[in-house]
This record gives C-alpha cells, sequence and structure tokens, in this order.
C-alpha cells in the first residue's frame, strides 16, 4: 500500500481577470502518492500549472484544502509556506529560472544552505548530484548563460534536489529544450524517480508523459481522467499504446 | 511621442523621484542665481536711488578750517564728481541688539536734515506718530527695538533714552558694519543732545566719484592728505567698496552654502538619470530590439528618451522655481535683518532662464551619455536572449568557499552586481557626508559652543573692554590690578593706519600680544615683538603679493614708517584689511589720546555694577565702557541664527535626498530583480530574507562612501569653508571637527539608510512566486 503524500479536497482556484471571475480549477479531490511518477496532462489553460503549483505551496487554493506530509498547507502564511516549500519541495521550470548573476553551483548552494546548516554536507550532496546529472566541474563554474540549455536544465535539477525534497515539481521541463536535450532531461529524471524520488510532472508532450506511472488529465479545471502505466521500461511500446488510448479518449 | 508615453507609464514611481530630485536641485539653483544675480544688486539700486555717496567720512571737529581743507582737497580732484558737507555729533555707542548689544561709532544726524540731504540720504521704511526720539537703521528693527519702546543708548560715558519713532535705510551709515552707523533723531532730541556735551561735534562728508570703483583708493588718499593737513583730527571713514561687501556678508556666506548644495543635488540627480537610463536600457533589451528591428533609429530612441527626461525636467523646474518664489519671501526676511537693506521681490527673468537652460543643457548631455548603449544593441541578439550586461568574469562571493550567513553572502553578491547602482550611492553618500560634517563643524564652532567662530572672525574675546584718556592709563591701570573682580587687564586698542601705496588698515595694538586671549591671532608666523615689526592681514597679504620678511610702509597722522613683516593675522572686523604693531610700533607714526584696554573678568561678576564702579572712581576720563561679550553676541547674532537656519536646511535635504536617491534604486532594484526574487521566494526565501538582503547589499558602498566621506571632509572642510569666508578676510580656517557628532551622523545616516531601504523594500511582499507562471 502506498503511502499518501498530498491530498486535495474540493481544491479551486479562481482568479480575477479585467473583471470577470475565471474558475481555473474546480472542487478537485486528488491523492498523490510517495515515489510515483505523477504526470499532470491537459491541453493549454486547462489549469495544469495551477495545479502543481498549489500542490507545491507556491500559490493557495481559492477554496479547498491540500494537506502535504502530514500539514494542512492550504491555510499557511506566505512566509510559512516558503519555509515549507525550502523543506518540503524542489522545483524544475520550463524557462529553468537559473539566477543569472550567479554560478551554476551558486544557484545550487543558496537552496541548498537555506535549509541546512551543515556546509560540507550540502557542498557533497551538490558534488554528487552534479556528477549524476553529468555536470562537470567547468560547467559548474560557468553562469547560467554560458550554459546550453541542457546543461541549464540539469542543474536545474540539481537545484531541485538538493535539500531531498519529498516531492520535485516539474513544470514542462523539456518544453523550451530540443529534443536531444529533452531526452537528457527525462533520463535523468527517470533516474531519480527510480532512485526513489516522488515527481510531479506537467506536460503537454507524450514523448514526456510516458515516463509517469500515474498520468492525470486535466480539463476545464477538472480531472477527467487518470491512466496507471507501472514503472518506466525503455522501448515499452505497449505502454505507448496504452497512453495514446487514453489520450484519445480524453480527447486530446 | 508614443515612446516616451510608454516610458513614463511604466516607470511611473522612478519619474516621481527624479522629478523631485530635479525640483529640490531647481529650487536651489534658482535661489542662488537671485541671491547672486540680483541681491546685491540691490544695493546699487538702493545706493543710486538713495544717491549714495562712494566715500563717507567723519571728522570730529567743525572748525571753518577743517572745512576749507576738506573743500579744496575734493575740488582738486579730478575723481570728485559731488560731495556735500554738514554737521554731526560723533561718538562712540551702543544699544541693545538681539540680546547683546551694538557698538559703534554712532553719527547722529537731525532726522529732517538726513532724509533730503542732496548725497546719502536716508529713506524712513517704518514711521509713528511719535514726535521725540530716534529713528534707527532697519538693520537694528528687533523685539527690543520695537517702534514705541523706549531704548537707551549708551554715547560715550553717558546713557540716553530715546523713544523708537521708527526705521530708516542708508546704504553707507546704516550698519556696524560700515564702521559708523547713522542714527537719526527728531529736532529736539537732536538739539538736547548738542547742548548735553555727551557726543562729539563732527563734520560729515558725503562724497560721489566719478569712478565708484576707485572709492577704496580714493578714500586712502583723502586720509592720507588730511592726516597731514589735520594730524591731530579723530576721523572715521568708509568707501563703496568696502561696505558693499560688507553688508554682504551673510547673503555671500548664504549664496555659497545655497549654489554648493543646488550644484551637489544636480550631480545627484544626473547620476540618478545615468542610472536609471542604463537600467531601463538593460530591462528593455527585448523592447528595444524589437523597435530597431520595426526601423526606429538609434537617433529616434536616444530622442524619445530625451523628450523624456527634458520634459519632466522642465515640469520639475518650472515647480522648483516657483517654490522658491513662494519660499523667498522667508529668506528675504531673515536677510534683510542681516543686510538691513530692503528688498523687494520681484520676477527674475535671467535666473529663470539660467536655471532652466543649465539643468535642461545637463540633463540632456547625461541622457545622450548614459544612452550610447542604445546604439550598439543588435535587434536580433537582443531579440533573442538580450545584450549581456553583466559580467562574468569573476564570481564574487563564491559560496562554495563563503562562510558569511548566505543573506550576507547573497546581499554581497548584489552589491558587486550592481556598479551603476553602487557608483549613485557613492556620490549620494559623499554629498551627503559633506553636509554632515558641515552641519556638525557648524553646530559645534557656532551654535553650541561660539568661541571658535568668535575669536576666527572678531579676532579678540573678553569680558570688558574699557576705553581712558591717555594721561590717566597708569592710574586706571594700577587701580584695576588690584580691583578683586579682575583677572587680567591688557591695552588692546584699533586706530586706523595707512598702507603706503596701498589700504586703509585697521591697526591692533598691543603692549604684549602674548597677554591676548586669542591664542590664533596670527595664523602665520609670529605676533610682532618690537616697534618695527608688525603681522598683516592674510588675506590683504595674498592681494598684494606681501610675504612674511616684506617691509611695508605705514602712515599715521601725517608720519611714514617702515616695518618688517614678520605674521599674519585673520578677522573679519575690516574685511581682512587689518595688521597688528605694537604700542611702541604705533607711537612711531603717531600719538594715542585715548586707549582702550580689554578686561577679563572673575566669573559671577557684575558687569554693570563694576563698570559703574570704575566710572565713579575715573569720572571724566573714562570714554566708553564696553560689555564686550553682548557686543559680540549682539552681532554675531545674525551670523548665528543664519546658520541655524541652514543646518536645518541642509539636515532636511539630506534626509530628503537620502529619502528619494533610496526610492529610485529600490524601485528599480525590486522592477530589475522582479523575476529573480520570485525564484528566492519559490525556492523557499521569506519576503524577511529578501528584505534584509536587499537593504544590506546597500550597506557596502554606503559604509564605504560614508566612512571616506566623513573622513574626507573632516579634513578638507575648512579649506572649503575658507573659499566661502574668503571675502571676509578668513583665509585659513582653524574650526575643531567635532568627532564624536561625526561618528555619529555616520551611524545614523547609516542606520537611516537601512530601515528606509527596508521599508521601501517591502513591496517584496507582494512579489508571488506564482508570478513565475508562464504560458497559462
Amino acid at each position: 500500500m502506498k503511502e499518501i503524500l498530498i491530498k486535495t479536497e474540493s481544491l479551486s482556484k479562481s482568479f480575477s481577470s479585467g473583471g470577470v471571475m475565471q474558475h481555473v480549477l474546480k472542487n478537485i479531490d486528488l491523492k498523490l502518492y510517495q515515489g510515483d511518477f505523477t504526470v499532470i496532462m491537459g491541453a493549454s489553460g486547462a489549469g495544469k500549472s495551477t495545479l502543481l503549483y498549489a500542490l507545491s505551496g507556491m500559490d493557495t487554493p481559492t477554496l479547498g484544502t491540500i494537506t502535504f506530509a502530514g500539514q494542512v498547507i492550504s491555510g499557511f502564511s506566505a512566509d510559512a509556506l516558503a519555509v515549507f516549500r525550502r523543506r518540503h519541495c524542489g522545483f524544475v521550470f520550463q524557462q529553468i529560472y537559473l539566477i543569472e548573476t550567479m554560478s551554476v553551483i551558486d544557484n545550487v548552494l543558496s537552496a541548498g544552505y537555506l535549509a541546512n546548516k551543515d556546509r560540507r554536507a550540502v557542498i557533497a550532496r551538490a558534488k554528487e548530484l552534479f556528477a549524476s546529472v553529468g555536470l562537470s566541474e567547468a560547467v559548474q563554474k560557468k553562469f547560467p548563460v554560458q550554459l546550453s540549455g541542457g546543461e541549464a536544465q540539469r542543474a536545474g535539477i540539481v537545484r531541485g534536489l538538493i535539500n531531498q525534497p519529498e516531492v520535485l515539481f516539474a513544470d514542462e521541463p523539456t518544453g523550451a529544450l530540443n529534443s536531444a536535450t529533452g531526452l537528457e532531461v527525462l533520463n535523468t529524471l527517470t533516474r531519480c524517480n527510480q532512485q526513489g524520488q516522488s515527481i510531479v510532472m506537467v506536460t503537454h508532450d507524450m514523448r514526456s508523459a510516458r515516463r509517469g506511472n500515474r498520468i492525470l488529465y486535466l480539463k476545464d479545471g477538472v480531472i477527467l481522467g487518470e491512466c496507471n502505466l507501472g514503472a518506466y521500461v525503455h522501448g515499452d511500446e505497449a505502454r505507448h499504446q496504452e497512453l495514446s488510448a487514453f489520450l484519445t479518449e480524453m480527447g486530446w | 511621442m508614443l515612446l516616451v508615453r510608454s516610458n513614463l507609464r511604466k516607470s511611473r514611481g522612478q519619474t516621481i523621484s527624479i522629478l523631485v530630485l530635479m525640483l529640490l536641485a531647481s529650487f536651489l539653483l534658482n535661489l542662488w542665481l537671485m541671491l547672486t544675480l540680483d541681491y546685491k544688486e540691490n544695493f546699487v539700486r538702493c545706493h543710486e536711488r538713495l544717491n549714495g555717496e562712494h566715500v563717507a567720512l567723519v571728522i570730529d571737529r567743525r572748525p571753518q578750517k577743517v572745512r576749507s581743507c576738506l573743500t579744496q582737497l575734493l575740488e582738486a580732484d579730478d575723481c570728485t564728481e559731488e560731495f556735500y558737507l554738514d554737521d554731526a555729533l560723533e561718538m562712540v555707542g551702543s544699544f541693545s541688539y538681539h540680546q547683546g548689544e551694538v557698538n559703534s561709532e554712532l553719527i547722529f544726524l537731525p532726522k529732517e536734515k538726513a532724509l533730503v540731504r542732496p548725497i546719502g540720504a536716508a529713506e524712513l521704511v517704518a514711521d509713528s506718530d511719535y514726535d521725540s526720539g530716534v529713528y534707527l537703521p532697519l538693520l537694528y528693527r528687533s523685539s527690543e527695538t520695537e517702534i514705541g519702546k523706549t531704548i537707551e543708548i549708551a554715547i560715550g560715558s553717558q546713557t540716553r533714552s530715546y523713544v523708537v519713532c521708527g526705521f530708516f535705510n542708508s546704504t553707507m551709515t546704516g550698519s556696524h558694519n560700515c564702521g559708523m552707523c547713522a542714527v537719526l533723531l527728531t529736532e529736539d532730541c537732536y538739539q538736547e543732545l548738542a547742548q548735553s556735551g555727551a557726543a562729539s561735534e563732527a563734520a560729515f562728508l558725503s562724497v560721489r566719484l566719478k569712478t565708484p570703483s576707485e572709492s577704496e583708493a580714493f578714500r586712502g588718499r583723502l586720509m592720507e592728505r588730511l592726516s597731514q593737513e589735520e594730524p591731530e583730527a579723530r576721523t572715521i571713514s568708509n568707501d563703496y567698496a568696502m561696505v558693499s561687501q560688507s553688508r554682504y556678508i551673510s547673503q555671500m556666506i548664504c549664496s555659497g552654502i545655497v549654489s554648493a548644495a543646488s550644484l551637489f543635488l544636480l550631480l545627484i540627480a544626473l547620476v540618478v538619470i545615468a542610472s536609471n537610463i542604463a537600467g531601463d536600457i538593460r530591462e528593455n533589451m527585448k523592447n528595444l530590439g524589437a523597435l530597431k528591428a520595426i526601423g526606429y533609429t538609434k537617433r529616434q530612441l536616444i530622442t524619445s528618451l530625451q523628450m523624456q527626461f527634458l520634459g519632466s525636467t522642465i515640469l520639475a523646474a518650472l515647480f522648483g522655481i516657483l517654490i522658491s518664489y513662494l519660499l523667498f519671501p522667508v529668506l528675504n526676511e531673515g536677510m534683510i535683518s542681516q543686510t538691513g537693506i530692503p528688498y523687494e521681490i520681484h520676477f527674475l527673468f535671467l535666473p529663470f532662464l539660467l536655471t532652466l537652460g543649465i539643468l535642461s543643457a545637463a540633463v540632456s548631455l547625461v541622457v545622450w551619455f548614459a544612452a550610447r548603449g542604445i546604439g550598439r544593441i543588435e535587434p536580433i541578439v537582443a531579440l533573442r536572449q538580450g545584450m549581456q550586461t553583466h559580467s562574468f568574469k569573476r564570481n564574487h562571493v563564491p559560496l562554495e568557499q563563503s562562510f558569511l550567513p548566505l543573506t550576507f553572502a547573497l546581499a554581497l553578491k548584489m552589491f558587486f552586481a550592481g556598479v551603476k547602482q553602487n557608483l549613485t550611492i557613492c556620490i549620494t553618500m559623499l554629498v551627503l557626508s559633506l553636509m554632515a560634517v558641515f552641519s556638525g563643524v557648524m553646530a559645534s564652532n557656532m551654535i553650541a559652543d561660539q568661541t571658535p567662530f568668535l575669536n576666527m572672525i572678531v579676532g579678540e574675546m573678553a569680558d570688558s573692554c574699557i576705553n581712558v584718556s591717555q594721561q590717566s592709563e597708569e592710574a586706571f591701570l594700577a587701580q584695576m590690578r588690584r580691583e578683586q573682580a579682575v583677572e587680567k587687564v591688557y591695552l588692546y586698542n584699533s586706530v586706523g593706519v595707512r598702507h603706503v601705496g596701498g589700504a586703509e588698515l585697521m591697526a591692533t595694538m598691543a603692549d604684549d600680544f602674548s597677554l591676548v586671549n586669542n591664542t590664533q591671532i596670527c595664523v602665520k608666523g609670529r605676533v610682532p615683538k618690537y616697534e618695527n615689526e608688525t603681522a598683516i592681514g592674510i588675506k590683504y597679504a595674498k592681494e598684494t603679493g606681501l610675504v612674511i620678511g616684506d617691509e611695508i610702509t605705514l602712515a599715521a597722522e601725517g608720519r611714514q614708517q617702515k616695518y618688517l613683516i614678520t605674521g599674519f593675522t585673520q578677522n573679519s572686523n575690516n574685511l581682512g584689511k587689518d595688521c597688528l604693531l605694537t604700542r611702541e610700533g604705533y607711537q612711531r607714526m603717531g600719538t594715542l589720546q585715548n586707549v582702550s584696554f580689554y578686561l577679563n573678568l572673575k566669573e559671577g561678576t557684575d558687569m554693570d555694577a563694576f563698570h559703574q564702579s570704575v566710572q565713579e572712581q575715573f569720572s571724566g576720563q573714562l570714554h566708553a565702557t564696553l560689555n564686550v561679550r553682548a557686543i559680540i553676541e549682539g552681532s554675531s547674532y545674525v551670523y548665528v541664527s543664519l546658520m541655524k537656519m541652514i543646518v536645518f536646511a541642509m539636515l532636511l535635504l539630506s534626509v530628503l535626498v537620502m529619502a528619494f536617491v533610496l526610492h529610485l534604486l529600490v524601485k528599480m532594484m525590486l522592477q530589475r530583480r522582479k523575476q529573480e526574487y520570485g525564484i528566492l521566494k519559490s525556492l523557499g526565501f521569506t519576503t524577511g530574507q529578501l528584505i534584509l538582503q536587499t537593504a544590506l547589499c546597500f550597506m557596502p558602498a554606503m559604509a564605504v562612501s560614508l566612512a571616506v566621506g566623513l573622513v574626507g571632509w573632516s579634513f578638507l572642510i575648512n579649506p572649503l569653508m575658507a573659499l566661502f569666508l574668503q571675502e571676509i578676510g578668513i583665509v585659513i580656517c582653524m574650526f575643531r571637527v567635532p568627532a564624536g557628532w561625526v561618528a555619529l551622523s555616520g551611524v545614523c545616516l547609516l542606520t537611516f539608510a537601512f530601515l528606509l531601504v527596508c521599508l521601501l523594500s517591502q513591496k517584496i511582499r507582494k512579489i508571488a512566486p506564482r508570478s513565475l507562471l508562464a504560458g497559462e
């Protein structure tokens, strides 16, 4: 029996735009489990990223509750959420968002030092993670604009993992990359998941979605359906067909 | 135009801050130009309106012989345009003034005659129905001398009471700074004074010259001839050059300080504009690339920035000028109480034009200079990724090796990344540190304790001055040495002498200069010890090229003698035209009929009772007893009150400048680093941590520039002050720099800046990590 990591009840999120309320998420009841590679799919404007940021404590819901690692975070203040995020969440963004004026390693250490006072341990973990994603010492000393897209996103993943988060939230991590570098990033994420890291990823790319073991399909702010694919195995054609069928059923 | 509107809309906060800085700069600039270009010109206008004299002379006798001698001298001189000679009464006198006393050579004139003098007429500026009493110069209008009040005027050794009937304006005799001060009496009072014998009968001469600029030389010639013709006569004189300077000492100081403040403020505003433009270019790289891509030229883009900033500048300058006119009446009231000459406020086109022109030209130049980078923008590069504006040569404060707390380390990284921001901070803090040091020096040397200022300006401070006839000198000194209340008594006497081939000098003599209280009476070299030695005013020495070791010829009472210059002295009594002589030194030229002694009295001595007792003991032999401290307090009041006003304005200006500069910098930083703050928040940084980080990133530049500024200005403040005071004879300033105040002001400025940045950074609270959401 898998342990529940995140649970939402009647999660709703609305935005006011030009005086008109837009209900982006509508009464979502959801459970996410420890060790899963959960993929959230849907068309543009379906509410995927909104759901991701609400689940990760980056944003607060308009209505409903979110329970994360046993804590109801939906009522947290902005600062309490910040402290919560640094301890429990890691992030990988589509635009990567490394801080341009800091070197790659400083981008990672600034996040690591925030949550862990043992600086030696943080540096050791950063080195280990850099090695695992294939970023050399020379690359670590570079500034973000001096990196290729793939290198930058792998650096972003290292930053997301530095504090050993319970969940790594990835928002379209391959969206800004070409197919070769995108593949490198997906391999990195898959490897992390295989080592026990829970991942929640938003994507609208079927090739990326195939890496997840649980696919949620979001449409107009509600979860329309879900598909459980099991652990990822490279070159598993049946998995691909099952996902295609699910997406076709969802109207993809 | 569309671009200008778009720029203004985007950066409303920055525009407002720049507007305020430009407004303050234009306000001060216009004020300075008004004071410099018109305020002193008012003296010339007033002088012409009253057909003022260029040389005024009072001689303490009226015989026909003196009159005909003067008439012959003036008629023979080609420079004389016209002159007028009439009777007056003259005597050293004093009366209450600003909680102290004013002491001067008083020239008593009958009011009705004084108002219609063909040369050097007086004009009434305040009158009343009182038909018996005194009219005082406008300079002395204060709460103690209100119309209707009775004032006591000490005239020689007598004191007389008069009702104040009104106030008048006289350009050449309207202030103790003129060397002589006119007092108008109603006919009955004038006759009563003449009959009492309290004041000497005198002839009052007013001369207008064909060339006013020759007034100083003409006076020298006249005094020389007069001393030859009438060696026994006691004369008091002044000239246009001296009076026009001395009556505007406050205006000169004020104008100098306002000019420095306005130029420094303009500098800050220009640096802020340059920094703002550089930041805008970096921020809007993609937009600028897009504009270039659709065909905008570099010139068009720079022109739009020129229009944006020039428009703001002109608007701010107009408001600044308006404010200067709104606040000028307050300053004018203060200045009139110090110059004694009425000034009517009116619109001045030249200062208006110059203020607009200087600001517009400076802003235009800075915009052009700061916006040159637009030319280097390649549209494709800019559209793809933006131009690289950060130097990646060096990773400052690498976290892997840093032991600093994370917030502090990240603040240092931000500090090293903001070169232009640091430059703006440094320039601002250097200016503010100058203001802090200046305020401290003035507060400590002029407001809290006036002694250093008075020693420098006045020359010598004592408790009492008693003027006795030479015949009574020995008996007087013997008695004073017996008096228990007297701590020290020493000769300190001033008389006019002439530097042959130069100007009229005020000679101060002592038997022994080591007895005087002011140990800094000589600022270079040493005081004269022997009869053939002199120390001359340092300003006068500079003007005439005299150095220590030179020999000069001085003349008095028709006799000339050579003296060796042993040192330089300085005080502002005669605008730097001074010299020191030993009594024997002076007596080589002339004889002293009356001598003044300065006395230090024991603490707690009742000055009035002491003077009363001395007068009783030496009845008829004393010419004057003066409360020196009261006189100095009275005359220094104007400077002290002016300085209080300036120090207050400086501190207020410092706070305003710091607030607006920091507001602008913080706003620019929050705008530029909005995404970075969002990323850091998403990683788990709290608002408090980010506010602290932001505030700390300003501190290194602030602390370093403040420390450098405070220490540097502490050393430079005296030479700088000397520049402003040079005109009044002060070439070497020796103000004490209060280290405690300087250090405290540094700590206060830094704390204020830190708290202000924390306050201004509260907007970080509104930056939500979800602003990183893209595409949804």
